[in-house]
């Protein structure tokens, strides 16, 4: 079996995990067959230990796709509902030459806000249930960005570039740590639909195509290609065929790493057949687990069941699993009218909630780490105070930190008193990538890869600092 | 006079010491201390280097950072005074003010003069200026020792380090590795047993000649070419627009391969083949157009590409100096380059060469249609094919406009017929995607009119809009009328007759009534979509196929809709024919919501007798105009022509919005910097002889051709011939290869003779040594996985689906149909059997083979392939239903075969181009026996085995 155990093992939980992960490690199609992938150096996703001890060993990274108004949500702005209507000034990116917008004026938001917890956060009647969260929270009210694009802040957000494609940052973060469940992939990436960008936000890039981002759509087959077309009686004759005709044709070609390592992935996939539909079967979880996500036994879409699905997956030893809530249209893009935020907001909050407190209750917070984030924020002004709608606003939004390694129950940051600049402790999208990692256990410095003879980091040539103050 | 001399002599030299002391002692610690941070070395803020004299000298963005004796006119003293708030160093992250101490040492020291022992060497931007012309890359080639040959290089190293050369490979090993090498596809069994029969260098080299002169030829190293290149099906840029003409590009690559298109003239072309061939002949000039098609692929970015242009053309000039020259150019963008002898000047000497230069214009979100395609037959040929055209369509368009005028006053006079008889039955706002139902019971006369318009609501919104509604008489034979029933026939007429007398009409309503007079008979090419319509809107159109269809939005099956213009409401009335109590029953629902603010409808009864006798007679007046004759296809590429010659400024720091001083185009400084002649034009083809005649050109061409032979270049980092890239593991040879490549005239085809005849191509295959771990010295041949493309073609192949005929355009949705935005960007994957380089490739979303099994990114020069191995690969191998597909069609054949043994060496002739052993036979028996299912399947699931093998999938 593996040597890849977890230390505590007071709770009968972590011993279900700790059996989930050896598990993974011996081989299903070839009982007793011991296999080292765990231990194989070579391989690109064993499992690696980052520049310093740290808490958090996976992440669940929540985006909210087409930028959340954060005066609506987390961030709230009294001078903002005072200054309603009133005519600011400012050189905005979004209004700049733009017909119609020659003239703004403030807009108060739409929902009110109310302290909640021991720590008093103010959060918006748009989020009832994560209200209730927030003393596990650090909210970050001084985010910024550096485009007013979807694409282009959407590809910042995921890989520090804003306009080239580079390595997601759940690839760099499994090319840092392997992973620890040869049965599934390191970064799974649960999406609906696609965001902006496509398929970049989750790609490897330059870094070795074992660390791209699997994508699972909610649904019948969740990841291509696992569902097995013959019975599996069938297929473990085939294999065994094919492991034999493969083994022939090693002997006179001994010791190349790259046969014998295609080999192994025959046995893992064989095992992914089972560990991915095992994994994202919601049926064997309790009623009152099923209800607390806002789930109906037997759904299997819906953001409550992405939720329930990363919590399954970074129990299995998954790396980085990422929930998209929605794709490039239909989202948090609330140009016409900011109503539509409540839906949105319905479809994650109860369930955003019931993953925070169902990993605290199976002590998981303690060791995983999860971001709540979007592109960029919406402008507290428009061009008419009665515009129901808000615009693209990069110089400032709100995103949090919970779990492994994050002080809870804080604050961090302010917005100027009308939202409009992140004012106080600014947090640009590069020292928010720089504190993920941090939190992970990697100087963001020093989390390189040589490519085209450079050594490219997520967080990119310009400065970034680490938040200090939201670590615990 | 002799020791007054002297006393001045040491009164200076002791001045100089005094200098010199106070600037070890006061000056360079704070300095090291608190500025080298950010100012030394690499790093340069604000473009200011405080390590050398002449770093200040030259100061940064702002200008010279300290004028020697004049503290208070030295910006440097300035910032560190804390003076202005912009200009305050060091910053406070970095500690903030200096010590008041401090400050007055650095006055004093500029009050001195400054003196300043730290001379800089001489640099070109990142690199020693010594370096810099020593550089080996740089270095022009001697000629080549034609005494010598590749092996005798080769042999030295590995006398060298004690390595045996493997001994050569079999033939069946070999003919795989020259088949898959040169063509991409596996050979025939029987080419295997020629060989194999009669291993001599001349069958070796006919068979060499054989592959060389096949078309496939031309599509592999074609292939290889558009990696580097990153080619790719789309735009890139947010909505990911296909690039209708791209193909042209690409066939125009496989094909040049074919021919042995000299490698200087591939270049040139690519770079200027329109202006090469301004003034031949026809064909010559469309294959120079089409092969520019280099420059306009290059990836476009952000919302308007127009606003983002910069960064198109620093992927070009990144690009260009990748794959031509081997050099990283693109680093030179913002500030000199750090590490190799490029100026940020150098960089926007190029950049003026290509804003001289007019690039085809994909189409983005807010500029929705393509512009600036090249046509390729000259301007005279294409006005011939265009003006008959638009004589009839001057016509057309003519005779149209005066039949709306005459429309457009009848109309007029039939609304006052309406007058203060109508009366609105219904109306009511409907939200987005919401459906409002109506009824309605009243009493008509024979020529009066009920009528049902739909409107766009306050924003812009036209919308689809489902409209079901059925009219029925109360009494008597209690007839009915439905829309339902203009669904089959909608084309019928306008008015379109009904039964009993009744009619239907479709208009516009937004003053009078006007016809929808302009048919179109399908849509998108789909021709269960039919709409009348004033130009493209409003229509009134109907899906008669029994299924739904998706179009712009999700049609219903066989059901009637209307589509509002801004602000331009539809409507359709109908025209009783009798007396009568009716009632109205239906409803109105949008059929397209997309965030805007919904429609709104109103029912009317027009209660004038002779209203819709008029309303008949009009519309019976118009002659429907049939849509106009297509317009003649002009033949036109995705490429480049020539623009206004200008040169570019400066991008201070990369930001366009920062100008520097202006660039004249001009090549490269350290390969000679000549300048683009003043009546030269954008200086492209000034560019291409430049790449050409530079040594790099060869050297990198040379060292790829062995790349893609050997896995790996001569100069491992093939597309870095820079400081920052790899040395050549065998320099002579390099320069020996690119020598021979010069003196063949660029002929790629005498490349591979030569390297594939050498010992060292046709050695066996082995495991690393551990004395040369990564084969550098090639005392074996590289074993390897067969890239995406060779592995999707061997599963065709062997399922005998492969279709060789290359292929032409995608099938992508036609132009005028573009809706695509960065919401909803294009996005499609398209099947085909022919080989698999014509795949279509998207740059915003990778292709779900080629990414799963490392194909090219189409992002960025891709110089040689991954190879990962990862385990959702081998879940293709497993459940894939195309892989599946392969396997079966093998099978099929297979099982049409007599017995069992006859089939196994037929399996094994089709897949390995081998006989079995006795072993696999027997084994092979045992497997069908024990496979619990019937013949078919038990011969699918064994060709699945092999399929998945190792053995097929790679080459030793």
């Amino acid at each position: 079996m593996s040597s890849f155990t977890l230390t505590d093992m007071n709770t009968s939980h972590t011993s279900r995990r700790h059996f989930l992960h050896s598990a993974a490690a011996g081989s299903l199609l070839f009982p007793g067959i011991v296999q080292q992938l765990l231990a194989d150096s070579a391989d690109p996703l064993s499992p690696k230990q980052p520049h310093f001890p740290a808490k958090a060993k996976n992440v669940i990274f929540l985006f909210m796709t087409g930028g959340v108004s954060h005066v609506d949500t987390f961030d709230p702005k009294p001078e903002l509902v005072k200054g309603h209507g009133k005519e600011i000034k400012a050189d905005h990116p979004e209004i700049k030459k733009r017909p119609g917008y020659e003239r703004i004026y403030l807009k108060r938001p739409q929902w009110e806000f109310v302290k909640h917890g021991q720590c008093g956060t103010e959060v918006s009647g748009l989020f009832p249930h994560l209200a209730t969260c927030v003393d596990d929270i650090a909210l970050i009210r001084s985010m910024h960005t550096s485009h007013s694009n979807h694409y282009n802040a959407v590809l910042g957000m995921h890989t520090g570039s804003f306009a080239q494609s580079r390595p997601s940052m759940g690839s760099w973060v499994t090319y840092g740590l392997g992973t620890l469940n040869r049965n599934l992939p390191g970064f799974v990436v649960i999406a609906p639909k696609q965001t902006y960008a496509g398929t970049q936000v989750f790609a490897s890039d330059f870094l070795p195509g074992a660390y791209q981002g699997t994508l699972v759509v909610p649904g019948a087959e969740p990841i291509a290609n696992v569902a097995p077309r013959v019975p599996t009686n069938r297929q473990q004759l085939e294999l065994a065929a094919l492991r034999q005709v493969n083994e022939e044709h090693i002997a006179t070609r001994a010791g190349d790493p790259l046969l014998t390592a295609r080999i192994q992935t025959f046995e893992t996939a064989f095992g992914m057949q089972m560990a991915v539909p095992d994994a994202f079967d919601l049926k064997q979880e309790s009623d009152a687990t099923l209800a607390s996500y806002g789930l109906q036994r037997g759904q299997t879409t819906g953001f409550g069941w992405q939720c329930l699905a990363a919590r399954r997956l970074v129990e299995r030893g998954v790396r980085f699993v990422e929930l998209i809530d929605t794709g490039s249209s239909g989202n948090w893009d609330a140009h016409g009218d900011m109503m539509t935020h409540a839906p949105l907001a319905k479809n994650v909050d109860q369930p955003i909630a019931a993953l925070l407190r169902d990993l605290k209750q199976r002590g998981m917070m303690d060791d995983t780490l999860v971001v709540w984030t979007t592109e960029f924020g919406r402008t507290p002004f428009n061009n008419t105070a009665d515009a129901k709608g808000r615009e693209h606003h990069p110089w400032a939004f709100s995103s949090w930190l919970a779990g492994a390694g994050v002080k809870p129950g804080i604050v961090h940051g302010a917005t100027d008193e009308i939202g409009l600049r992140a004012a106080v402790n600014p947090v640009h999208v590069r020292d928010f990538h720089a504190t993920i990692l941090h939190l992970m256990g990697f100087d963001h410095h020093h989390l390189t890869y040589r490519h085209a003879g450079l050594d490219f980091r997520l967080t990119g040539v310009e400065e970034s600092h680490v938040v200090k103050e939201v670590l615990a | 006079m002799k020791t007054l001399i002297c006393l001045l002599l040491s009164a200076v030299v002791s001045a100089a010491a005094e200098d010199h002391a106070f600037f070890e002692s006061k000056v360079r610690p704070i300095l090291v201390e608190h500025c080298y941070d950010c100012h030394s070395g690499v790093n340069s803020k604000g473009g200011l280097l405080l390590d050398t004299r002449q770093g200040w000298e030259k100061g940064g963005d702002s200008g010279a950072a300290i004028v020697p004796g004049q503290p208070d006119e030295s910006l440097f003293i300035r910032a560190i005074r804390y003076h202005d708030e912009d200009l305050a160093m060091p910053p406070k992250k970095k500690g903030g003010k200096l010590p008041e101490a401090d400050i007055a040492s650095l006055v004093e020291w500029v009050k001195m003069g400054a003196p300043d022992p730290r001379v800089a060497e001489k640099k070109i931007a990142g690199m020693n200026a010594d370096e810099a012309m020593g550089w080996w890359a740089f270095q022009p080639l001697a000629k080549a020792d034609a005494t010598k040959s590749i092996d005798d290089f080769l042999d030295v190293k590995l006398a060298e380090a004690k390595l045996a050369p493997a001994p050569p490979a079999d033939p069946h090993t070999l003919v795989r590795r020259l088949s898959y090498g040169l063509n991409g596809l596996p050979p025939t069994a029987e080419e295997v047993e020629a060989f194999a029969k009669d291993p001599s260098p001349g069958t070796h080299a006919a068979l060499i000649e054989k592959l060389l002169s096949s078309p496939q030829y031309g599509v592999q190293w074609g292939r290889r070419w558009l990696d580097v290149v990153r080619y790719a099906d789309t735009a890139g840029e947010n909505t990911d627009r296909p690039l209708m003409h791209a193909w042209r590009y690409r066939n125009w690559v496989f094909d040049a391969f074919n021919r042995d298109l000299r490698y200087d003239d591939f270049a040139r072309q690519q770079l200027a083949g329109d202006i090469l061939f301004d003034k031949a002949d026809a064909k010559q000039r469309s294959e120079g157009i089409i092969a520019t098609g280099y420059l306009a692929i290059a990836r476009r970015f952000g919302h308007d590409i127009d606003k983002d242009i910069h960064l198109t053309h620093e992927d070009v000039i990144d690009t260009l100096g990748r794959n031509f020259l081997g050099l990283t150019t693109g680093c030179a963008r913002c500030h000199d380059h750090k590490y190799d002898p490029i100026t940020a000047e150098d960089y926007y000497a190029l950049y003026g060469i290509f804003s001289s230069t007019r690039f085809a214009f994909p189409g983005c979100e807010p500029k929705g249609q393509p512009r600036d395609m090249v046509p390729l037959i000259p301007q005279a040929e294409a006005d011939a094919l265009m003006k008959p055209w638009l004589e009839k369509n001057a016509k057309f368009e003519a005779a149209k406009k005066k039949q709306l005028t005459a429309a457009k006053s009848a109309g007029e006079a039939i609304a006052k017929l309406g007058g203060t008889s109508s009366k609105v039955l219904a109306e009511s706002k409907i939200a987005e995607g919401a459906s409002v139902p109506f009824e309605q019971r009243l009493r008509v006369r024979k020529g009066e009119v009920v009528q049902l318009a739909v409107s766009p609501n306050e924003s812009h919104g036209a919308d689809t809009t489902l409209i079901e509604w059925r009219i029925t008489e109360t009494e008597g034979a209690k007839r009915s009328w439905s829309v339902a029933e203009l669904v089959p026939d909608l084309m019928k007429g306008n008015p379109h007759p009904s039964h009993d007398g009744a009619a239907w009409c479709f208009l516009e309503t937004t003053s009078a009534p006007a016809f929808l007079t302009d048919k179109a008979d399908s849509i998108d090419g789909n021709s269960a979509l039919q709409k009348w319509r004033i130009g493209d809107l409003p229509s009134v159109l109907v899906n008669s196929a029994d299924q739904q269809v998706m179009a712009w939005t999700t049609l219903a099956a066989e059901s009637f809709f209307v589509h509002p213009g801004p602000k331009r409401p539809v409507a359709v009335a109908w025209i009783s024919p009798m007396d009568g109590e009716i009632t109205l029953s239906g409803r109105v629902a949008d059929a397209h919501p997309h965030r805007s603010d919904g429609v709104a409808f109103e029912l009317k009864h027009i209660a004038a007798p002779d209203y819709g006798s008029a309303l008949s007679q009009l519309g019976t007046s118009l002659k429907p105009t049939a849509e106009p004759e297509p317009m003649p296809l002009i033949p036109v590429a995705y490429a480049v022509a020539e623009a206004k010659p200008k040169n570019d400024r400066l991008h201070l720091r990369g930001d366009p919005e920062k100008l520097g001083d202006e660039v004249p185009r001009r090549w490269l400084s350290i390969l000679g910097g000549e300048t683009v002649p003043a009546d030269a034009g954008s200086g492209r083809k000034e560019l291409g002889d430049w790449i050409v005649q530079s040594p790099l050109a060869a050297r990198v061409m040379v060292n790829r051709i062995w790349e893609w032979h050997f896995g790996k270049g001569l100069v491992p980092s093939s597309n870095d011939f820079g400081s920052r890239g790899e040395k050549p593991t065998h320099p002579e040879l390099l320069d020996w290869l690119a020598a021979k490549f010069v003196e063949s005239g660029f002929s790629v085809k005498a490349m591979h003779r030569l390297i594939l005849s050498s010992a060292a191509y046709q050695r066996a295959s082995a495991a690393p040594a551990a004395a040369d771990p990564d084969n550098r010295l090639l005392a074996h041949f590289p074993r390897r996985r067969l890239t995406a493309e060779e592995m999707r073609d061997s599963l065709l192949t062997a399922s005998g689906q492969l279709d060789l005929t290359p292929a032409e355009v995608h099938p992508f949705p036609a132009e005028a149909t573009w809706k695509f935005t960065q919401h909803n960007p294009f996005n499609a994957v398209y099947d085909t059997n022919k080989r698999s380089a014509y795949l279509m490739v998207q740059r915003q979303r990778r292709h779900p083979f080629l990414s799963l099994f490392d194909g090219a990114d189409p992002n960025a020069t891709t110089a040689a392939r991954q190879t990962t191995t990862v385990p959702t690969q081998a879940l293709y191998f497993i459940n894939d239903s195309f892989f599946h597909a392969q396997a079966d069609a093998l099978a099929k054949k297979l099982t049409s075969l007599p017995d069992d043994d006859t089939r196994i060496t037929e399996a094994w002739r089709v897949l390995f181009q081998r006989k079995p052993t006795a072993a696999e036979t027997q084994r092979t028996n045992a497997f069908l026996a024990g496979y619990p299912a019937d013949t078919d399947d038990q011969w699918a699931a064994q060709v699945r085995v092999l399929m998945a093998s190792n053995e097929f999938l790679h080459l030793d």
